[in-house]
């Protein structure tokens, strides 16, 4: 064969290909994306960054409805309306605590503040002081037990926020993962006490200060009443205490000697009077329904392959979660990446779905509530509008309109044996260079439905340094790659869709990160690239003025040991930042252009 | 190396060991000085296999519209076996039986036959897979995986009526086959001058310890008949491709030590043998692009266990030009027949095994490259 004999011929078969694929979009060169009218739909000025419960995400959720109807999709079966309201927590407030210890009490918010999870309730008892109130579990082989010399029932226990300072480095990643306060609450609370009150030491970060009431931590109550105190509460507090300050007693215990105990105050008894308000409002899911075209698939075999992508976002990035700088803090985030591109990638992968043989009918859904916690999605699996049961797979769509390099990630891979299969077999003519990963536990829907053992997959472009920032916005869209997402979408939801079998689930294994995060408060403004499976962390960006790009790492450096401790993988970054210590300089190995180098870095506080 | 196993050529550990002692370094990577990227002559890379443990050598079907290749992806065997792959639907198909171990399969043109190299025929197979299975339960890890088994041997596959063919039928591994363009012959590699004769003690040593120190370069006639040897030189010759117009066949030749190899052309009867690299390294996996002007192949010249893709002008004049430069292992390029792909196989998504990556390839960036490259042995600029 000559070679412009092999070239119309290579020329032949790419017209095979486009046509083999007749439903899916050929992209084709000067036409406008199908999917850049939804993005700039969505990610218009007007729905305001569509803050769940909010006129903009009642606005997005209409434009949904309306496009829903235009491919000529159906509600959900038995169902006559597109949208699936859910009631959720959208605020927390604090409607006057007071606290008094013998005769004194004080009332104002800057002495005495209901912790976010508090329970509403009047409690008085006899006080223990107990150290951090740390319970580090036996199988760190470190025993650390605030209570082991302790009786609390039916008492209420003070205690001091974050955990010891003085410790090594590696005790400092097994204590600081229990030093959360509302894992601090629960261990109170199994201990049989009537309260918490925190207070805030004189040697830590943010001393003296009630703790702000955050609205991340607030979703439910935590079954104990909990408050933290100022310094002045807690210095009257101290006075009951005749031999110690509470300057020498945070010492003490800032050695991490675990022999430290904690002892019961008293002569005087304390009560507190914790009154939490939780504001509910009803947010919107919204789904369609393709019912199917063939010959249904056995009855026993999983009818319906379901589609999803969050619409809600961060309004004007007021709810703690936002990654606006000084200068752009209170303007509107349009999330144009963050998830107006995984609804046009749903929408478009439905239109294309549409017209081809389906043995499963497919469902179309569009989540709210998932930048406040995946509030959407999980309830579409607990109320069960279709049975969990009866889904053969879920393809979620989170931020997929910032395509670099050819480069998509997809992930949760690992939650059934045949995602690879499909995968491959999808990617052959669409032709993205694929990073798998196979780990489920992410932060977004796909959580939900693998939680209820749906086999899951999600699609993702990577992080970028407009996440969750007011400048991701339209001009930062990758449409040409976003209508080939689409298109792999629809050939593996169809592919599914016609599969004789279900997909077989299976659960992976968590890594541990027990304990809760909120106590991390080092800062290090470093943008882990969460698509990449290199040995080591990639940077996908370094966030301008932090402490990582005032010591000079870039984007695109593969950090490889940090503080000491080295780097394969996501996890053990995460454990090394836990370790960490505000304004002590670490260094950090890393890198770069194949090239090792290393750098000394200090973090900041967070915040 | 325990990582990836290449079958056109394995990395030994006991080499490697040798290398260092003959003071063969790494170079640092990044000194490769000829200024050129990736994204000079590989656009749109992208990974095409995804599913199994690893896979590797994808060879285009003549019409560039499906490519063969050898996978570790049923869940009962931990050797390879052969999968078609159809390029524009993305099916893919399993075509040697599924026990055994087999390898480096290749398209016959104008026919529905593929070749490959298989241990089907031996009773001890499933056995073998078993106790492999058992040995990574254990939790250990092979040295080296590839053991030259004296059962493979090559066969043919038909597409259309699903039917196994034996061609060759002596005592030796007998394997990395490929056709010339007209279909008629098949050259390969074969160890069976080890198992023909009486060895003198020193052979029968270099058998225990490296039975590829016999392999030589064969050819045959598609159906098996008319054997011939065409090398015979100590050390292991193999790996041989026939260039598009048949008129030579390009492989690679070890020295005794089985430390330096370099790349050759030889015409099909065996006459005119010519070195084409002096690399001083490994330099392995030759095949020629389809114009003819140069050859694609894979060097650890930057480090024992970083593989890169070169090119070399045909006529070996000029100093190779390197292609890949991603740390571990980039190897067994394949250009499409049409020219404009190249196929290689790349550990760059890490994990633990190899996989297939596609590009495009900047045909007229590399015949520029390779005008600029200084001569060989003037060194580097």
């Amino acid at each position: 064969m000559t070679r412009s004999e092999a070239i119309r011929r290579s020329a032949v078969a790419l017209v095979a290909v486009l046509t083999m694929v007749v439903m899916l979009p050929a992209g084709a060169i000067g036409q406008q994306s199908p999917a850049q009218p939804h993005v700039e739909a969505l990610a218009a000025d007007a729905l305001d960054g569509r803050l769940t419960g909010s006129a903009g995400a009642r606005g997005a959720a209409d434009y949904i409805v309306s496009q829903l109807r235009a491919i000529g999709a159906a509600p959900l079966p038995g169902r006559s309306d597109f949208r699936l309201p859910f009631e959720f927590t959208a605020g927390v407030n604090d409607a006057g605590t007071s606290i008094a210890i013998g005769e004194a009490s004080w009332s104002a918010t800057d002495d005495v503040q209901a912790l976010s999870f508090s329970d509403s309730a009047q409690v008085e008892g006899e006080i223990v002081f107990a150290g951090y109130g740390l319970v580090v579990p036996e199988s760190q082989d470190f025993g650390y037990d605030s209570y082991a010399t302790l009786d609390v029932t039916d008492k209420i226990v003070v205690v001091l926020r974050y955990f010891p300072g003085d410790v090594d480095q590696e005790l400092r990643g097994i204590l600081s993962r229990y030093s959360g306060l509302r894992y601090k609450a629960m261990a109170a609370r199994q201990r049989g006490a009537k309260a918490l009150v925190v207070l805030t030491g004189p040697q830590s970060p943010n001393a003296g200060l009630t703790v702000p009431m955050t609205f991340d931590t607030a979703i439910s109550g935590s079954g104990i009443a909990a408050a933290s105190i100022s310094g002045a509460v807690g210095d009257a507090l101290f006075e009951h205490v005749p031999d110690r300050t509470v300057e020498e007693m945070q010492a003490e215990l800032d050695s991490g000697n675990p022999h430290v105990a904690g002892f019961a105050i008293d002569g005087v008894n304390l009560s507190l009077e914790v009154a939490v308000t939780r504001e509910q409002h009803t947010g919107f899911n919204v789904a369609g329904y393709l019912p199917p075209t063939a010959a249904a698939v056995a009855s026993d075999a999983k009818p319906y392959v379901l589609l999803g992508a969050h619409y809600d976002h961060l309004g004007h990035g007021m709810q703690g979660n936002s990654l606006a700088r000084e200068s752009e803090r209170g303007e509107v985030h349009n999330g144009a990446d963050d998830n107006a591109s995984g609804v046009a990638a749903v929408l478009e992968a439905g239109r294309a779905l549409v017209d081809v043989e389906r043995g499963r009918g497919v469902i179309l859904a569009f989540w709210s509530g998932e930048e406040l916690g995946l509030l959407g999605s999980a309830s579409f699996v607990e109320t069960e509008p279709v049975p969990m049961a009866e889904i053969s797979a879920y393809l979620n769509f989170d931020m997929v309109g910032r395509a670099r390099d050819n480069r998509l990630a997809l992930q949760a891979v690992g939650s059934s044996p045949s995602w690879e299969g499909l995968i491959e077999r999808a990617n052959v003519p669409v032709g993205f260079n694929v990073q798998i990963q196979s780990d489920p536990y992410l932060p977004t829907d796909v959580m939900s439905f693998n939680g209820a053992e749906v086999p899951s997959l999600n699609f993702f472009t990577g992080s970028h340094e407009d996440y969750h920032r007011p400048s991701d916005d339209t001009t930062g869209i990758n449409y040409e790659d976003l209508d080939r997402v689409v298109r792999l979408g629809a050939i593996i939801a169809r592919n599914v869709a016609n599969q004789d079998s279900p997909l077989e689930f299976v659960r992976v294994e968590q890594v541990e990160q027990q304990g809760q995060r909120e106590s991390l408060r080092a800062f290090t403004g470093t943008i882990p690239d969460y698509t990449s499976e290199v040995e080591g962390l990639l940077l996908s960006g370094v966030i301008e003025g932090g402490p990582a790009a005032e010591a000079g790492l870039l984007e695109g450096d593969v950090i490889v040991e940090f503080a000491g401790q080295t780097v394969t993988n996501i996890y053990d970054y995460m454990y090394a930042l836990d370790a960490i210590k505000i304004d002590e300089p670490i260094t950090v190995v890393f890198m770069r252009n194949g090239e090792k180098r290393e750098i000394v870095m200090t973090p900041t506080a967070r915040r | 190396m325990a990582k990836i196993s290449r079958t056109r050529f394995r990395v030994r550990a006991a080499a490697m060991a040798m290398a260092a002692v003959v003071g063969w370094a790494p170079a640092s990577v990044g000194q490769d000085g000829d200024g050129y990227t990736e994204s000079d002559f590989l656009s749109r890379a992208r990974r095409l296999t995804i599913e199994g443990k690893r896979a590797g050598e994808g060879y285009y079907r003549p019409d560039g519209r499906m490519i063969v290749f050898q996978s570790e992806r049923e869940p009962d065997n931990p050797f390879y076996q052969i999968y078609t792959l159809d390029l524009e639907t993305g099916d893919s198909r399993r075509i040697s039986p599924g026990h055994g171990k087999t390898t480096c399969a290749f398209f016959q043109p104008g026919s529905s036959l593929i070749m490959y190299g298989s241990t089907q025929h031996d009773p001890e197979s499933e056995a073998l897979q078993a106790e492999e299975l058992a040995f990574r339960e254990s939790g250990q890890e092979r040295r080296y995986a590839w053991d030259y088994d004296p059962e493979m041997e090559i066969y043919t596959f038909d597409q259309d009526t699903g039917a196994y063919d034996r061609l060759t039928n002596v005592r030796g591994y007998d394997a990395e086959g490929s056709y010339s363009p007209d279909g008629e012959w098949i050259v390969y590699t074969s160890m069976r001058d080890a198992y023909n004769r009486d060895l003198s003690a020193d052979e029968l040593k270099q058998l225990e310890l490296d039975p590829s120190y016999f392999a030589e370069i064969y050819i045959m006639r598609a159906d098996g008949s008319d054997q011939r040897r065409l090398t015979d030189v100590a050390g292991y010759d193999g790996g041989p491709f026939f260039s598009a117009d048949g008129t030579k066949i390009v492989w690679r030749r070890f020295d005794e030590a089985g430390l330096i190899a370099d790349i050759w052309l030889m015409n099909p009867d065996g006459s005119d043998q010519t070195q084409v690299t002096d690399f001083n390294s490994m330099s392995w996996a030759p095949y020629v692009h389809p114009s003819g002007d140069y050859i694609f192949f894979a060097s650890n010249k930057l480090g024992f266990t970083n593989f890169e893709v070169y090119i070399v002008d045909a006529e070996g004049e000029k100093e190779p030009v390197q292609i890949t430069h991603t740390d571990d292992f980039d190897g067994l390029p394949v250009p499409s027949p049409d020219g404009q792909t190249l196929s290689w196989t790349s550990n760059r998504a890490g994990g633990d095994g190899a996989q297939i990556f596609l590009a495009r390839w900047d045909h007229a960036k590399a015949l520029e490259a390779l005008a600029a490259a200084p001569r060989r042995g003037a060194g580097s600029e």
